[in-house]
């Protein structure tokens, strides 16, 4: 599948000039939805293949093909490259006329995407990316930010655990963007509350080896380590974290963006302690097990949802329901996100919530503390809520926002 | 200054891990002239390997330390001879070209069945905790990888250099058909040689699968980086690749200290100045 | 002098052919090197194959020792067939090669290079043997690199170290070549004690002048074919004829 679509990628040039406009007729009820994430990489566990099964559960719970519409979901790899995702989202929307563009982590990747969506009047939908770029200076009429954003993660673990007393910190930070972002609004939060940042270190990306910097952070005195980084780095950073004696000398990790697929790779034993924000937990209420148990089945190695998939499944969910009001596909991407930010959302997943003029989703927060294997009852039993972080202070305040469509 | 001894050692721990696995592609590269590009993978396969025994036959880590290299070096032997074998003497692109193949191939599958952000492997009961060193807190398990990885390195290098059987693949290296006239089953011996090259990889992919991740691309990541310790070191050269291996590893983890930003180009860095000095590499022999 | 040991495992009896060749044929590639060579040796001889360079005469010993893949044709050695053999199975046989330009190790010290040939048979020769046969070797033993020795001392390692292995039956190629008059005399000597001790061996030489010193029996190679073939007690008669097919 990925493949197909990178070679017809490469045929740009020919699906441009086939792309003549087939117009939209009254009563489309067709639709087609593209999921474009990392299928094989460092971000194919908490999206990849288990965000195309949200996606396909989110059709299957509309119940919109009863009422006679077809909905085809299609998936791609975008290798968490902008220049790549560019091209497989230019083709979808000329040629194989998707609707929707779904999930797309890797914030580079996403900003790409969005301006395409934007420029082709199509939708992005975006769980998995984490900048709040989106949703601020790079805000787009045709873009929803779903899941969580680096303010989100920044507010939930800085603040929170600086108020707890962790009062002093030291970052280990991931030398590109995303790092320097998600440190620069988590000092912000910090200073906020009360918190001082004692020092950092910018490690590559793609760390194997951390012992020089956590030598580094443990020399610091800190008592608050944060990981602003993802993916295998943060794992391999706090893997070794323990090794070294730190969580067991006092000092206490936060790791600043991580996902259940994460917690579950490093075993509670290594996990247990750390600090972490997200906006879904399998294990919240019985409309989250319901879903998570369901969605758990259908995974090839029996994993449970990420709030990423989680947040596709719930983005998709309030965009049928969009359209179901409406009554017919417009193929209007603009049209089709002005009516979502009309409509509360509320779904068994994220509970109720709803979309913000700048395209910002907004849901409730919850702080977590991994649990140790003694308190761990069963398999994925893995998360203690620690407080819950209301929606309203989870993300950016609407006048804080930079984004130039509220300036209108 | 204590920071910088603690930095040190820590150098020396990854370099345990170069010189592991630049040591096998030495081996591997002097008697069957292929630069294994499927190295990291089976390195990769070394870690899984070790992660498997434990989890579906119970067999702990010390099982694995043995166990792993033979099962994977067989794997290896087994790659010998149904591809490599029928690409010997053709130019080194055909074999740069098929092991990266291999790579990809052995580490897609992997990925498709496991995933990319891995597996975790415990430490050993034996090797847990630390010790105080005054200057840093030293994990007792990074402490055995680096006496581990010296004394293998040691073992392989007076293999080579030292007893009857190294003479043998000196000479097989310089001129194969005349020491399979005196009576030696060169292929066999050409075999034979890379399984100890991967065996050595699945060796280190043991020693890694408790401080790393046991993931697909963990070999991947590293591969890279041993090349250039190859080349720094001299392509063939076994005490050269041992030393560089070392050396470089604590190159680097000054790196870490001094200017964290570089420490992952500062080995491409010195390659490139060592090719521009000594082609050959620092201990390698002008052919 | 040296008790050098009779060469092991003789074979039944001095005279009979050790070695048949047959219509050999071989290629380098698609280069067709040999196109029907045929001679015998028999036990407990030394025979010499002349001729001018690139007459075959190498590739015929290459060709027995299996060190050519492609070859066709027939090559018997104590009723043993050779030509579908690798060379290291001829090798347990007990034929051994001391190749052109002696195939000195660089990456071995002297005793590692004597040392190399593994042992195919029982009764070769001691290293005591061999340093009675050849002194200078025992004085450079401890030399780091087998290729740091003087030509005459790189030959005569190239011919120990196959009087180690047991093998009876050895093939010397050009062992005279670039070396001074007086180690030409004592390879010389070398050989015809080996003769006397029983070892049947099979000569390539350009230097006649040596070649007839030590060698019960001459066939002439041209152009990957055996041309002629003669005794030495014949050899004042077909002077003229050498003359020619040598170039002398």
């Amino acid at each position: 599948m990925a493949i197909k679509t990178k070679i017809s990628a490469l045929m740009l040039g020919t699906a441009l000039a086939l792309a003549a406009s087939t117009g939209a007729f009254a009563g489309d009820k067709n639709v087609k939805i593209g999921v474009l994430n990392d299928m094989s990489g460092l971000y194919a566990d908490l999206a990849g293949p288990g965000s195309v099964i949200a996606a396909q559960m989110a059709v299957e719970d509309s119940g919109l093909t009863k009422k006679g519409w077809k909905i085809d979901v299609i998936s791609a790899d975008h290798q968490n490259k902008p220049d790549i995702g560019v091209n497989i989202a230019r083709q979808w929307i000329d040629v194989d006329k998707v609707d929707v563009l779904a999930d797309v982590p890797t914030s580079s990747v996403a900003l790409a995407v969005s301006n395409v969506a934007k420029e082709k009047n199509s939708l992005l939908l975006d769980s998995g990316a984490g900048t709040s770029d989106l949703t601020n200076k790079a805000c787009s009429p045709n873009t929803i930010h779903w899941t969580y954003d680096t303010y989100t993660l920044a507010h939930g673990t800085g603040t929170a655990l600086t108020k707890a007393g962790g009062n002093t910190w030291f970052f280990l930070t991931a030398d590109y963007a995303f790092g320097a972002a998600l440190e620069r609004d988590t000092t912000a939060a910090i200073d906020a509350a009360g918190g001082k940042v004692v020092g950092a270190v910018k490690h590559p990306l793609n760390t194997a080896d951390f012992s020089s910097f956590l030598l580094q952070a443990q020399a610091s005195k800190a008592k608050v380590i944060g990981l602003a980084n993802a993916g295998g780095d943060t794992v391999n950073a706090i893997k070794q974290a323990a090794e070294f004696g730190i969580t067991s000398g006092g000092q206490k990790l936060a790791s600043l963006l991580m996902f259940i697929s994460d917690v579950h790779a490093l075993g509670l034993q290594t996990a247990k302690g750390l600090n972490l924000t997200e906006t879904f937990y399998w294990d919240l209420n019985d409309g989250t097990r319901a879903f998570s148990k369901r969605f758990q089945d259908r995974m090839k190695n029996h994993a449970m949802p990420t709030m990423v998939q989680a947040g596709v499944y719930s983005s998709l969910l309030h965009y049928f329901k969009a359209l179901d009001s409406l009554g017919e596909n417009p193929h209007d991407g603009a049209k089709m996100v002005a009516k979502m930010k009309t409509m509360p959302t509320d779904d068994p997943v994220f509970g109720e919530g709803t979309i913000e003029p700048n395209g910002r989703a907004l849901h409730p927060a919850y702080l977590f503390e991994v649990k140790s294997p003694a308190e761990s009852k069963g398999p994925w039993d893995y998360y203690k809520l620690v407080a819950t972080i209301p929606a309203n202070e989870a993300f950016t305040p609407l006048d804080k926002s930079t984004c130039p469509l509220l300036k209108k | 200054m204590q920071a910088l001894y603690a930095q040190l050692l820590v150098g020396l721990i990854n370099g345990s891990f170069y010189a592991l696995l630049s040591l096998g592609l030495a081996v591997i590269f002097g008697m069957l002239n292929i630069i294994n590009f499927a190295h990291g993978a089976l390195y990769m396969m070394g870690a899984f390997c070790a992660y498997f025994l434990l989890n579906i036959f119970g067999l702990n880590y010390w099982y694995a330390l043995v166990l792993a290299p033979i099962a994977v070096g067989i794997f290896g032997m087994l790659l010998e001879r149904t591809l490599l074998k029928w690409i010997a003497g053709l130019d080194h692109l055909y074999g740069l070209l098929l092991t990266f193949g291999i790579a990809l191939i052995i580490q897609g599958v992997f990925q498709n069945y496991f995933g990319s952000s891995g597996l975790p492997y415990a430490i050993p009961p034996q090797l847990q905790g630390g010790m105080n060193l005054g200057f840093m807190f030293l994990p007792i398990y990074r402490g055995w990888v680096v006496v581990f990885s010296l004394v293998v390195c040691i073992a392989t290098w007076y293999l080579i250099e030292r007893t009857r059987l190294g003479a043998y693949l000196r000479a097989a290296t310089e001129n194969p058909n005349l020491v399979r006239a005196f009576g030696i089953n060169v292929p066999r011996m050409i075999t034979l040689t890379y399984g100890l090259g991967i065996g050595l990889a699945a060796l280190a992919g043991v020693l890694s699968a408790p401080i790393n991740q046991v993931r697909p691309l963990m070999g991947a990541d590293l591969i890279i980086v041993v090349f250039a310790v190859v080349v720094i070191g001299g392509m063939g050269s076994i005490m050269g690749s041992v030393i560089t291996g070392f050396a470089l590893g604590v190159v680097e983890g000054l790196t870490k200290y001094f200017y964290p930003e570089a420490s992952n180009t500062v080995v491409f860095v010195l390659m490139v100045l060592v090719l521009l000095v000594k082609p050959t590499g620092l201990t390698g022999r002008a052919t | 002098m040296v008790d050098v040991k009779t060469a092991p495992d003789a074979p039944a009896k001095a005279g009979a052919s050790l070695l048949e060749i047959r219509d050999l044929q071989a290629w380098y590639g698609e280069s067709h090197v040999l196109h029907g060579i045929n001679f015998d040796v028999r036990t407990g001889e030394v025979v010499t194959l002349l001729g001018r360079n690139g007459a075959g005469k190498t590739s015929t010993l290459k060709s027995i020792m299996g060190m050519i893949a492609k070859r066709t044709g027939s090559a018997r050695f104590d009723g043993h067939e050779l030509i579908k053999m690798h060379s290291d199975k001829i090798a347990r046989l007990g034929v051994a090669i001391c190749p052109e330009e002696r195939g000195i190790f660089a990456s071995l010290d002297v005793r590692e290079n004597l040392m190399l040939p593994p042992i195919v048979r029982s009764g070769g020769l001691s290293t005591e043997q061999i340093f009675e046969l050849f002194p200078n070797l025992k004085e450079r033993l401890s030399s780091s690199q087998g290729t740091k020795l003087s030509g005459g001392e790189q030959q005569m390692l190239a011919i120990a170290r196959i009087l180690r292995t047991g093998a009876r039956f050895l093939m010397l190629d050009e062992p005279t070549e670039g070396l001074a008059p007086v180690i030409i005399q004592q390879i010389g000597r070398t050989i015809q004690r080996l003769k006397s001790e029983g070892f049947t061996i099979l000569l390539v030489e350009q230097n006649f002048r040596f070649a007839s010193t030590v060698a019960d029996r001459f066939f002439i190679v041209e152009h990957g074919k055996v041309i002629d073939g003669f005794a030495n007690s014949e050899l004042q008669a077909n002077m003229d004829k050498l003359h020619t097919y040598l170039g002398v």
